[in-house]
């Protein structure tokens, strides 16, 4: 199993250049000069924009510019953006911090609201509850996040006033953004989980395991749970991935300082150096979640062997 | 009407690089002085900077005005207001500026603010390793280019023959000097400041202006002024000044929603809701409306055809109806215009100067076609930037064009970025749309970088670098431009520049005017006093009071 990782964190790297040097060679035929205009609709002055370009090599080539830049991300530096001409590590630094926050929240909730709906579902199969949990979860999926985003913050902010409007660090301010962003997933988890249940509950070796007289409690939790679960991780890894890479419209909403709306700002400004970032990380993340992942199959099912 | 959703140009550029006049608040007739204190709450977008050395769109500019007092302030109908600058001596040749500094004043660190506080905050801006995007309006003093170029250090033009006394060397005439000191990018520095990349003092800088920093710039969070209580001047009345940043995506809904929930004082609106929140604060006298120091216009690109003489540009501009879509799709909230230059330059300011501009007429528009070789099925370009809200007032205007004379209208939206690379190159042709605000409070700004030939600025590929992207090039208006520059008497001057916009805007149609630049904002006149919208479409901090 060692030696699996160890593989699969090599498999990593390669994915990061692939992505890198794809990530360079799009940006670099971009129209446009990167630091050819201020944040607004005005020309930069052309001295300006040369001691610009040269301050951030922005006239070598493109191989040595990705090899200078290979050269600093080892040494933990993403180079400065172009606007405020910070640090990228500065500047992301605290936007990572709040997007795992959020989508820390965002998957908790998920996974209790899911998995609890999902079950009561499956268990009490065409009861009340299970209408009304798959109708509810028919809403979620349809309804697009910025409507219950906009209508919480109607609701809870401008109306009841319960909840400042931009957020003050607590945990207060936390609740909207991650329901908002849970609410969508927490749907799709309950249908796959409802689904995956009612197969297990038919499978041959829960009828064994109920005829052989184990208390239902014991059939549910280590045969019928643990068997449907699989796909659902498998969902909540990747959902847990694309949280991290940021959730634009959430985060817009909600002021919430995230790396989705930088992304977005800085693909407008053609802010190179922290398109690079965020983009960097977005991979390293979804890849170590992958890996993450595989391991948690062989965990829960131990037919699955890693090699 | 349709309207609603896209008329949101003012507000839609993410961080509009303007500073522009504010003719005054639409409310507090009562001057009651209030009773000071309080704090005062807004949100804004994050700056590119606060440093006065690269504080350059209204954000930073609201942050850098209020931490530094510089030579003159500009008041919202565009005057010069002298600060720091107690008496000035101007050369008969107009290159010569002597500004007596009043004595006695200090930073908020004990710090003098003196005539080499000047020199060395200018020095720091022009400094080739600050890489300012503000160095431009130093151009005009000696030794810029060598100190922007990096082959010298001092800043040649600048010499304190005493203390209190500020020599300006400028290696052209230029009777409005004074005015463009308004820009923040003048304020005086403390030697604390050091250079351009100390990063400790680029978030929070020390100044000598009615506030000072609590803490530093929380980047992405807020920005917290408190009263500077040693203050050379009048001081605040406010105790403190809460800004909240708010993100580009939504800032404007944000501020709204904010202003609605009581936790701002002072706001921006998305520009569909305009209507509504007017019908709703207006009453209260809660609403504050000015035009200020901008335009929004159409660049003809005067050197390709079709739009290569001004009989086709006027044809153009005739054919236009901008009452028609300042009823329709701005709702009444963009008022046409008929000049380039605004009506917050009172001096200046000819209404109607354009003639085209002033009312559609389909006849002329037909006339001026047919003079011009802008036949029915020419093909026109017609471009303009993406996110931005301009999609839905451009396709009205194309269409008019269409109905009135016949032309194959091509829409071309585009990201900025790349319609900025495309409005640069040579041979680009057609129209575009774009935007001008004023830096500093003088007809100049707007007449030789939109026009005169100097500001077309092409390097070896023929890529215009500078702002005359529509390329008029006319001897003449160069002129009147360098006569107005070097006239000494206001008067005098103030006419040179009104015959040199008559010459480009009506005369030869280089540029086609098409609406005033008018913002709204909301301010809470319930709990304070004397709220008014400035020269660079920020609050009045400084002057207003808790009620």
């Amino acid at each position: 199993m060692g030696r699996y990782v160890i593989r699969r964190l090599g498999q990593m790297v390669v994915v990061l250049f692939g992505a890198t040097v794809i990530l360079f060679c799009c940006l670099f035929v971009l129209p446009g000069d990167p630091v050819g205009s201020l944040g607004g609709d005005k020309a930069r002055d052309p001295a300006v924009v040369e001691q610009l370009r040269e301050r951030y090599g922005l006239n070598d080539p493109l191989p040595v510019q990705y090899g200078n830049f290979v050269k600093n991300l080892a040494q933990g530096d993403l180079g400065e953006d172009y606007t405020q001409r910070r640090p990228v590590t500065e500047v992301l630094g605290p936007k990572l911090v709040n997007t795992a926050q959020l989508a820390l929240a965002a998957i908790v909730l998920d996974i209790a609201i899911g998995l609890l709906a999902g079950l009561i579902a499956a268990l009490f199969r065409y009861s009340f509850w299970d209408v009304l949990i798959t109708l509810l979860t028919t809403m979620a999926v349809g309804f697009p996040s910025f409507v219950i985003g906009m209508v919480l913050q109607k609701v809870f902010v401008i109306q009841l006033e319960w909840v400042p409007l931009i957020s003050d660090g607590t945990m207060k301010s936390l609740i909207l953004p991650a329901f908002t962003l849970a609410i969508l997933d927490a749907a799709l988890v309950a249908r796959l989980m409802r689904g995956t249940m009612l197969e297990v509950l038919r499978a041959d070796y829960v009828k064994t395991a109920v005829a052989k007289g184990l208390p239902r409690r014991t059939v549910l939790l280590k045969h019928v749970m643990r068997n449907s679960i699989i796909p659902v991780v498998t969902y909540l890894g990747i959902s847990f991935g694309s949280l991290l890479g940021g959730a634009l419209i959430t985060e817009a909403i909600f002021n919430w300082d995230g790396i989705g709306l930088a992304l977005v700002q800085a693909v407008q400004q053609q802010n190179n150096p922290i398109i690079i970032g965020v983009v960097s990380f977005g991979v390293g993340v979804f890849v170590l979640l992958n890996l993450i992942v595989d391991l948690l199959y062989a965990v829960l099912d131990p037919r699955i062997r890693l090699a | 009407m349709r309207g609603a959703t896209s008329a949101k140009w003012v507000v839609g550029a993410v961080i509009v690089a303007m500073a522009a006049t504010a003719c005054g608040g639409g409310d507090d007739s009562k001057d009651s002085a209030g009773k000071g204190g309080g704090t005062f709450r807004l949100g804004i977008t994050e700056p590119t900077a606060i440093d006065p050395y690269n504080a350059q769109e209204s954000e930073g500019a609201l942050v850098a005005h209020n931490l530094f007092t510089g030579l003159y302030s500009a008041t919202p109908d565009g005057k010069l207001k002298p600060e720091l600058a107690e008496a000035v001596q101007t050369s008969d040749d107009g290159k010569t500026w002597t500004f007596k500094i009043k004595s006695g004043t200090k930073f908020s660190n004990g710090e003098v603010v003196d005539a080499e506080a000047f020199i060395r905050g200018w020095t720091r801006v022009v400094a080739k390793e600050s890489a300012s995007d503000v160095a431009y309006p130093f151009d005009g003093i000696n030794g810029y280019k060598e100190l922007n170029g990096g082959t010298a250090t001092p800043f040649a033009g600048l010499s304190a023959p005493d203390a209190n006394t500020l020599k300006v060397e400028l290696s052209a005439a230029d009777f409005e000097f004074d005015k463009k000191t308004v820009h923040q990018a003048f304020s005086p520095v403390p030697k604390a400041a050091g250079p351009a990349s100390n990063k400790a003092y680029n978030d929070a800088p020390i100044g000598n202006g009615p506030f000072k920093m609590e803490g530093s710039w929380q980047h992405n969070k807020s920005i917290t002024l408190v009263r500077n209580d040693d203050y050379g001047f009048e001081k605040a009345k406010l105790d403190k000044v809460e800004i909240s940043i708010l993100n580009a995506a939504n800032g404007a809904t944000l501020e709204y929603q904010g202003f609605q929930s009581g936790q701002f004082d002072w706001a921006r609106m998305p520009t569909p809701q305009q209507s509504v929140a007017k019908a709703k604060y207006e009453p209260k006298k809660q609403w504050v409306e000015a035009d200020t120091s901008g335009i929004n216009y159409l660049v003809a690109f005067n050197e390709t055809a079709p739009l290569n003489n001004p009989d086709a540009r006027k044809a153009i501009s005739y054919a236009i109806d901008r009452d028609a879509i300042a009823k329709g799709v701005f709702q009444g909230l963009q008022k046409p215009a008929t000049s380039i230059l605004p009506p917050s330059f009172a001096d200046t300011y000819q209404d109607g100067v354009c003639t085209s501009c002033v009312k559609q007429d389909k006849d002329k528009a037909k006339e001026y076609a047919a003079k011009g070789g802008l036949k029915p099925g020419t093909v026109l370009d017609f471009g303009y930037n993406t996110g931005g809200g301009h999609e839905e007032w451009v396709q009205a205007v194309a269409q008019q064009l269409k109905d009135v004379l016949g032309l194959e209208v091509k829409l071309n939206g585009k990201p900025f970025k790349e319609a900025l690379a495309q409005q640069q190159t040579k041979g680009t042709s057609g129209l575009w749309r774009s935007a001008w605000g004023a830096d500093y409070p003088t007809p100049d700004n707007f007449l030789f970088p939109l026009l005169d030939s100097g500001s077309i600025n092409p390097d070896e590929s023929g890529k215009a670098l500078g702002d005359n992207r529509g390329r008029y090039n006319n001897p003449k208006f160069d002129e009147l431009i360098t006569q107005a520059r070097g006239t000494k008497d206001p008067a005098a001057r103030a006419k040179l520049y009104q015959e040199a916009e008559k010459l480009a805007v009506d005369t030869e149609q280089a540029v086609i005017p098409l609406w005033k630049r008018t913002q709204y904002r909301l301010a809470a006149t319930d709990k304070f006093t004397n709220v008014k919208m400035d020269f660079f479409e920020d609050p009045n901090l400084a002057e207003i009071a808790a009620k």
